[in-house]
Formats: structure tokens, C-alpha cells, sequence
């Protein structure tokens, strides 16, 4: 009995990754399509696509914008969530929870209504359309993110060490920086990663918010306004392969730095 | 323990006034604007209620909220039912060293651009689609079926998503649990089923909870999916409030309907709220 | 799990550098627009063999954002900046819309190739306001019926009543842009697109809710081409040589007719703001795809062909033939222009086009 629950199970398992991988099997496959269009038959392995998108300036310069635009407003998020989180963890302040929750609130917004309301108040304000603005979008969704994070982390065992340096004459700032943030580092960075991970990928609000500039994303979308291409496949196994990449490079690093 | 120095009194407001001020001015201030604007008239700029009163009275307005809730709802019921399976396989029956690559593994997928991989559903489910392919090819079936441009088609494409999430979430919840607890309960004699209808799956409603709620909210504002898959055969709300934008530079009626639409999620948040722990305790 | 407590802070370091070093970037980069072409346009104008050889004749870089559908490029001037625009490629028979907006300059009729276009697309009712020139029409085509020839009978396709009738039911998509749609409705119920009033809405639904009935999907110019060229759909309703002549080397199965009843024509004209900070820049472009090899790229362009506007166009004979050049006076005599409402019937109709969608 106890092995044919685990036969089903490993079955089910199997079944859910290849669910999840079928769409991105079929992108990687179709990007060495011969052909012009990214739908069966197979016409036989060709790189002209990835020649077409390494030679395509705006998709090119739209990667690169997608990178400056994730790293700036992550790096942002990431330090405005870790300095209101420890002021509130530390500090008793009037009024906190409501303003926690505040902080907090654009979670329940969808991306759509954030990148709107900017859009209408910049729209009002004459602030021209720009990755700049497309930055202060993200950095709104991911804020709270990292606040959350990073507050939940935040226990009573570094009371106890922070305590004990500001009690051996450590000034505020060196207590923050020296033990705070090492010891946070783990959320520090599960934050850092997530928020570059939201930005990156993130549609709505680079649309209504840029203009030529643009991100990966909206690169894309406006380049398959002009017709299904399997140019677009080999943008889509590009970003695949380098996370993948970079995931394997971060697991080997940080499997180093475990103790055996 | 709070510090009472003076010189360390304005500390704490020096470290959290960044980030209110960010969430007034470029969060809080933009629904302000948005109210006004919904409340103004698109030709000629008076005040007016129209906006608001095109979404109740016009039954095709009104019809995409009811799009949005049902496909919305049906997304997370079944994201829910896949999921919790396959969460519970990688946190119970994967052996630990290999489950951070077995959680990775599900994830590395949606490093993809959203945008691409939509497309690729839209292929994947397309009438000489890989799917009708095999079907066919195999003897399934003998005409292709009608999968993409319909509502199946976007449940789908969400699906794909949000089972990710929602394993994410309940594999952290399962995850936290201390085995004291099943322990205890096969102590008292509870089989496993027992065990897991009356003491797991309770502890880990939670993790249930937040990723249905997260599931509610991507879902009920997302674009892109229902665009791409759902061919134009119904709309749902963030498609009428981006073709206000989009074709008529319509800024008060677009406004309006992200208001109901966030009043909508609200209303599921309070509902959803006692079950979400966000006060620290 | 053990911390390096160096690791991080010297981490943060080097982020916090190379976020500066990134700002400054970000900054420059936005700065750099001011001696560039913009130019607000439909998806065919990005074509990099269109405007590669113009951005390197004259040293200068374009800057295009597409949009569809004259009320999406309207709205993106709407959230613009005066002065953040040069040029716009606008349906000729909307462009006294923009002139009603204030956002045109009228064009020098001496420095362009008037006398070589078509006469019946010089459209000079919409293109010529109070007696000045604001638009120039560049490229035109027909939303008709567009199918593949070999999955449906050819002779159904001569009449527009094969699109509502039963023997074509879930194998049709109609193209997401309510005016011309709304026009081969009224072309297939017996009225002229230049005469249509609120009173002819009701018929007009009903036949567009006969049209959703028998439709797949409805879909923008990719999700369009794309059904078309996949096989998803066999016919696309206000298709036409647009989506059919950029995919007839992959795929000659596609073709496009003009129907007894009538096609819907499209044109499109380059238009110059007034704000525009570029204004002779703006003409050379103008001039450029005016003239006989911008023409041909631009007919020929990767987005969705289409004929040029002018007959001097130096398209090849394979080119054409695909875009039946020399059948297009006996097409044009048979097409109407795009019905042109008022600001009220422009909503209502949009509105009607909503429900449409909405239809079960």
C-alpha cells in the first residue's frame, strides 16, 4: 500500500513539473526554429534568431534597462525596508501597527492600479514618462516586500547582541551596520532577490510608465505587436539560460560557505 | 526596550520617515489623484458621477467584473488543489539536501519573461499546437480541440503560475511545522489520515491563506494573460480599464474602474484579514 | 548557519557603487532624446530597413513608439509633453481630428510628391483643412475579407454575407479596430460608411453580434496574422493585403478579396506637430517616405505591407504582383473610406464595440 502511494506520488510530482515546464520546453524549442513562425512543424535547429536578438539594438539597450531599473529600485526597496523595519522593531513608535500597515499596504494593490494612479498624478504633475518613473513604480511594489520580510526576521536573540555592543559603547549607527545588518543578512538578501526578481519581469508599469526607454518586457510585448516571431523565443531562452546560470553560481557559492 | 535618550529620540522617526514618505507620496497620493480624476467628466472636466454609473448600468461593464471574480476564483481553487499536493511531496518525501534544488527546479521556470511565456501557451494550446498535435497524433481525439482563445486558455496560463506560488507558500508552512506536533498526535493513536486532516492541514491553512490571497490579487489585476490567451471573447476588468487607456485616453473612467476594482480586493482583504498575521505578536 | 560578518558590508559597498555608477547612467540616458526624431506611429514605420537608411543619411536617431487605432495614438499625445513628438502617422481621414486638437503644422505642398500619388487616396477632404495641407497620405489597403484559399471557397469569399453564415462558424476572427469593422457592417448591410448616424447603431450591433457569434476570437494585428497564418482561423474579417502579402512567400495559401458589396479602405498620412522642437528634421522624414524608395520599404515593410501611395514606388515586379498594383483602380472604386463619427458617435460606437466583445 505504503509503495503504491509513493509510486502515485512520485507520478503526480512528475506530472506537476512537466506542467510547469511544457510552455518553456516548447519556447526553447522553437527558438532554433528555421522558419518564420514559432508553431509546429519543427523546421530543424538554427540560430539565426539569437543572431537576430544579440544584433537587435532595442532589445539589447531594453535588457539593459530592465538590469539598471531592477538593481536601482531593488537596492532602494531593500534599504528603505531594512531602515523603517528595524525602526520599528527596535523603537516603540505612537501609531505604530497602523503604520506598518500602511507601509505595507501596496501588497494588496494590484500593479495595474500603482502603475495608474502614478500615471495620473504624473500625467497632472507634468512629470515625463521614463525608466526613472517606471524605478519609482517598482520601488513602490517592492518596498513593502522587503519591510515585510525583513520585520519578520527581526527576534528577540538580537536584542541580546545588540544590547550587548550598544553596552560596550558601540555608537547607534556602527551597532546597525556591524551587527544588524550581517545578522539580517539572510533576509537582507532573500528581499534584495525577490524585489529584483518582481522588477525584472514586470509589465504594466514599465508600459504605462516609459516611453522610449524601455524595459525587456515591454520590448517584447511591442515587438510581438509586429507579428509572432521566434525572435521573441530566443529573448525568452536567453533570460532562461543566464538565471540559470546564475542559480547554479549561487548555489555552488553558497553551498561553500555552509559549514560541512 | 525602548531608548529614552534624547539624542536617540528622533532615531527612530529619522529610519522610518524614508519610507512613509515614499508610500505617501508615490502610493497614497496617486489614489487621491485617481479619485479626483474619477470623479471628473472626460470631455469638458466638470464634476459627475457618470464614470461610476457607466460600470453599474452598463451590463457589459458590469459583466467584466464578473469575469474577473469567476475566472479569479476558479484559478484559485485549482491552483490550490494542485498545489498543496505537490508542496507536500517536496516537503515530506523529497530527502532535505535536495529540496531547496527541488523547490528551485519549479521556480527556474518563471525566470522566462511572463510575456514570452504566455505566448507560448498560446502556441502550446493552438489548434496545430503541441497539444492538439499529440492528442490527435496518438489517436486521442480526432479533431483538434478549441482551447486557446477561450476562458480554459487563460485559467490555464494562470494556473501555471499561481501553482507555483501557492507550493511556495505552503512548502514554507509545512516546512515550519515541528514534527512534536504529528508526533503527539500518533502518539494518541491518530492514523496519518487523521493526523493530517485534523492536525496538518489546519497548521498549515496559513500558508493556504497567504497564497490564496496572494493568488486573488495578481490574478484579479493581471493583463497580460487574459490579452494574450483569452483571444478578446470576454472581458476582464484590467482589460477595460487598459482599453480606457489605451484607445481613448479615457483617464476618469479607467480611474473609476481601478477604484472598484481595489474596492473588490479590499473587501477580500478584510475578509481574508483574520487569518493573515501581520501584527507582530 | 554561520555569518561572515565582513562579506555583506563589503558587499553593500560595492552595491552602493555601482548603483551610483548606474544612476548617472540612467540620468545620461534619459537626457540624450533632444536631438532625435520622434515619431508616433502605426508598427510598420519601425522596420529598421525602413529607417536605417534615412537615420544614416541625415545622422540623426528616430525614436518610434507604435500604437493602433487613432484613439490610442491620440491618448499617447494626450500624456505627452508638448514638444515630445515630431511626426505622426494618422489615419488620413482622422487627421482633422488633430487639427481640431491644435496639434498639426501645416505641410509645405511644394516640397512634396504630390502629383504622383493616387488620386483617389489623397483624401484632401481630411487631409486639407481650411485650405492648408496637414497630412500627406503614405500608404493605403483594404480591411476586407482576408483567407486562406484553401480551407474555403473563394467564391463565398466574393460576398460579405459568408462572414455571418453558418458554413464558416468558429473558423472566422475579426481584427480588433472597431471603425473599419463597424463599416464593413454597414457595407454589409446596405449603407455607406460616410452616412452612418446614431439611428444606424441597432442594425449595426446586430450584424456585429452575428459577426462575434460566428468568430473565434477577436484580435489586434498579431493575434490576427497570427490565427490567420497558424491555421486557427481560415477567414479574418477586415483582413486584407496587410496580412496577407508580408506571409505570402511563407505561405501562399493567403489571400484577400474585395467583395460585391464593397471594402473598407484604410490610409494613413504622416502629419508634423506644431511643438515639434525638429520641424525640418521632421519634413526630411516626411520627404524620405514620400519619395519612390521610401515608398517601396515602407509598402514592403515588416510590420504589414501595403500599397504606397505613390505610383512612382520602386517596388519589384514579384512585389506588385503580390499587392495586385495594377488591379488597385477597379479595388478603389469599390471601397469606402472609414466611417468618421463625431466625438458622441466616436463613444457611442466604442461602446458598442465593448458589448460586442462581451457577447456570449
Amino acid at each position: 500500500m505504503r509503495a503504491v502511494v509513493r509510486l502515485a506520488a512520485w507520478v503526480y510530482a512528475i506530472a506537476v513539473y512537466g506542467f510547469i515546464f511544457l510552455p518553456v520546453v516548447v519556447l526553447v524549442l522553437f527558438s532554433l526554429q528555421a522558419t518564420s513562425f514559432p508553431i509546429p512543424p519543427f523546421t530543424g535547429p538554427s540560430l539565426r534568431w539569437y543572431q537576430a536578438v544579440l544584433t537587435d539594438a532595442r532589445l539589447t539597450s531594453a535588457l539593459v534597462n530592465s538590469l539598471l531599473v531592477a538593481v536601482l529600485s531593488s537596492l532602494a526597496s531593500v534599504t528603505l525596508g531594512f531602515l523603517s523595519a528595524w525602526g520599528f522593531a527596535r523603537f516603540v513608535l505612537p501609531g505604530s501597527a497602523i503604520l506598518r500597515g500602511l507601509i505595507t499596504l501596496p501588497l494588496t494593490v494590484s500593479y495595474l492600479i500603482i502603475g495608474m494612479g502614478l500615471l495620473v498624478l504624473f500625467n497632472w504633475a507634468g512629470v515625463p514618462k521614463s525608466l526613472l518613473a517606471a524605478g519609482i513604480g517598482h520601488v513602490v511594489i517592492n518596498l513593502p516586500l522587503c519591510f515585510a520580510i525583513i520585520y519578520s526576521q527581526m527576534g528577540d536573540h538580537q536584542i541580546n547582541i545588540e544590547r550587548a555592543a550598544r553596552d560596550l559603547g558601540a555608537p547607534e549607527w556602527k551597532v546597525l551596520l556591524m551587527i544588524t545588518v550581517p545578522v539580517m543578512a539572510p533576509a537582507i538578501f532573500a528581499s534584495f532577490f525577490l524585489s529584483m526578481t518582481f522588477s525584472w519581469d514586470e509589465f504594466v508599469i514599465s508600459f504605462l510608465l516609459t516611453r522610449f526607454e524601455t524595459t525587456l518586457p515591454v520590448e517584447i510585448w511591442n515587438l510581438l505587436r509586429s507579428g509572432l516571431n521566434p525572435k521573441t523565443n530566443a529573448v525568452g531562452s536567453l533570460v532562461f539560460a543566464v538565471s540559470i546560470v546564475l542559480v547554479v553560481f549561487f548555489e555552488l557559492t553558497l553551498l561553500r560557505r555552509k559549514p560541512a | 526596550m525602548a531608548s529614552t535618550d534624547s539624542n536617540l529620540r528622533a532615531l527612530p522617526w529619522a529610519l522610518v520617515t524614508p519610507a512613509l514618505a515614499w508610500t505617501l507620496l508615490f502610493f497614497a497620493l496617486p489614489f487621491i489623484a485617481m479619485g479626483f480624476s474619477s470623479l471628473t467628466a472626460h470631455e469638458g472636466g466638470g464634476f459627475t458621477l457618470a464614470n461610476y454609473s457607466q460600470f453599474f448600468t452598463d451590463p457589459s461593464y458590469w459583466r467584466a467584473m464578473v469575469n474577473s471574480l469567476e475566472v479569479t476564483g476558479t484559478v484559485t481553487v485549482i491552483s490550490i488543489l494542485l498545489a498543496y499536493p505537490f508542496a507536500w511531496i517536496l516537503a515530506e518525501m523529497v530527502p532535505e539536501r535536495w529540496q531547496r534544488l527541488a523547490l528551485m527546479l519549479a521556480v527556474l521556470p518563471f525566470w522566462t519573461s511572463y510575456v514570452v511565456r504566455s505566448y507560448s501557451w498560446l502556441l502550446v494550446l493552438a489548434q496545430n499546437g503541441v497539444i492538439n498535435r499529440s492528442l490527435t497524433g496518438i489517436g486521442l481525439i480526432g479533431e483538434p480541440l478549441q482551447l486557446a482563445n477561450t476562458r480554459f486558455a487563460t485559467v490555464t496560463g494562470f494556473v501555471h503560475f499561481f501553482v507555483m506560488l501557492l507550493t511556495l507558500t505552503i512548502f514554507a508552512n509545512l516546512k515550519q511545522l515541528s514534527p512534536s506536533y504529528r508526533k503527539a498526535a500518533a502518539d494518541l493513536g491518530a492514523g496519518p489520515i487523521r493526523t493530517f486532516l485534523h492536525v496538518v492541514l489546519p497548521l498549515t491553512l496559513p500558508g493556504i491563506m497567504v497564497g490564496a490571497f496572494l493568488t486573488f490579487v495578481l490574478c484579479i489585476g493581471d493583463y497580460i494573460t487574459p490579452q494574450i490567451l483569452g483571444g478578446n471573447n470576454e472581458l476582464v476588468m484590467p482589460q477595460l480599464v487598459m482599453m480606457q487607456i489605451g484607445r481613448r485616453g479615457d483617464f476618469p473612467l479607467a480611474s473609476a474602474l481601478s477604484i472598484i476594482l481595489m474596492a473588490v480586493v479590499t473587501i477580500a482583504y478584510l475578509a481574508c484579514a483574520r487569518w493573515l498575521k501581520i501584527e507582530r505578536a | 548557519m554561520t555569518v561572515n560578518a565582513r562579506a555583506p558590508l563589503s558587499a553593500l559597498k560595492s552595491h552602493l557603487s555601482a548603483a551610483c555608477a548606474a544612476a548617472t547612467l540612467l540620468l545620461a540616458a534619459n537626457a540624450a532624446q533632444a536631438a532625435d526624431l520622434n515619431a508616433l506611429i502605426w508598427c510598420d514605420h519601425s522596420d529598421p530597413a525602413l529607417l536605417e537608411p534615412f537615420e544614416k543619411a541625415n545622422n540623426v536617431k528616430v525614436n518610434v513608439k507604435e500604437f493602433e487605432g487613432t484613439g490610442a495614438g491620440l491618448a499617447i499625445v494626450d500624456q505627452s509633453q508638448p514638444g515630445d513628438w515630431d511626426v505622426m502617422v494618422i489615419d488620413s481621414i482622422d487627421v482633422p481630428r488633430g487639427v481640431e486638437k491644435g496639434l498639426f503644422e501645416p505641410l509645405p505642398e511644394d516640397k512634396l510628391p504630390l502629383a504622383d500619388l493616387f488620386p483617389e487616396v489623397k483624401m484632401d477632404k481630411s487631409t486639407v483643412v481650411d485650405g492648408k495641407r496637414y497630412g500627406i497620405t503614405e500608404k493605403f489597403g483594404y480591411n476586407t475579407i482576408g483567407f486562406n484559399k484553401t480551407k474555403v471557397d473563394p467564391a463565398d469569399m466574393q460576398s460579405l454575407a459568408s462572414l455571418t453564415s453558418d458554413k464558416y462558424k468558429g473558423k472566422v476572427a475579426i481584427y480588433d479596430y472597431y471603425l473599419p469593422v463597424i463599416g464593413m457592417a454597414a457595407l454589409a448591410i446596405g449603407k455607406k460608411t460616410a452616412d452612418l448616424t446614431e439611428a444606424d447603431l441597432p442594425a449595426l450591433k446586430a450584424e456585429l453580434l452575428k459577426m462575434k457569434a460566428n468568430a473565434k476570437l477577436v484580435g489586434e494585428v498579431t493575434a490576427s496574422q497570427t490565427a490567420l497564418a497558424t491555421g486557427e482561423v481560415d477567414i479574418l474579417v477586415g483582413g486584407g493585403e496587410w496580412v496577407t502579402a508580408g506571409l505570402a512567400k511563407e505561405n501562399p495559401a493567403l489571400d484577400f478579396s474585395i467583395p460585391k458589396e464593397g471594402a473598407v479602405l484604410w490610409s494613413q498620412s504622416l502629419a508634423m506637430f506644431k511643438d515639434s522642437k525638429n520641424k525640418d528634421m521632421a519634413l526630411k522624414f516626411i520627404q524620405y517616405i514620400m519619395s519612390p524608395e521610401g515608398q517601396a520599404r515602407l509598402a514592403t515593410s515588416s510590420c504589414y505591407w501595403g500599397m504606397p501611395s505613390n505610383t512612382k514606388a520602386t517596388l519589384t515586379d514579384e512585389q506588385k504582383k503580390i499587392l495586385r498594383f495594377d488591379e488597385q483602380p477597379g479595388f478603389l472604386a469599390r471601397a469606402q473610406a472609414y466611417p468618421a463619427p463625431n466625438a458622441d458617435l466616436d463613444k457611442k460606437m466604442q461602446d458598442m464595440w465593448t458589448e460586442m466583445l462581451q457577447a456570449q
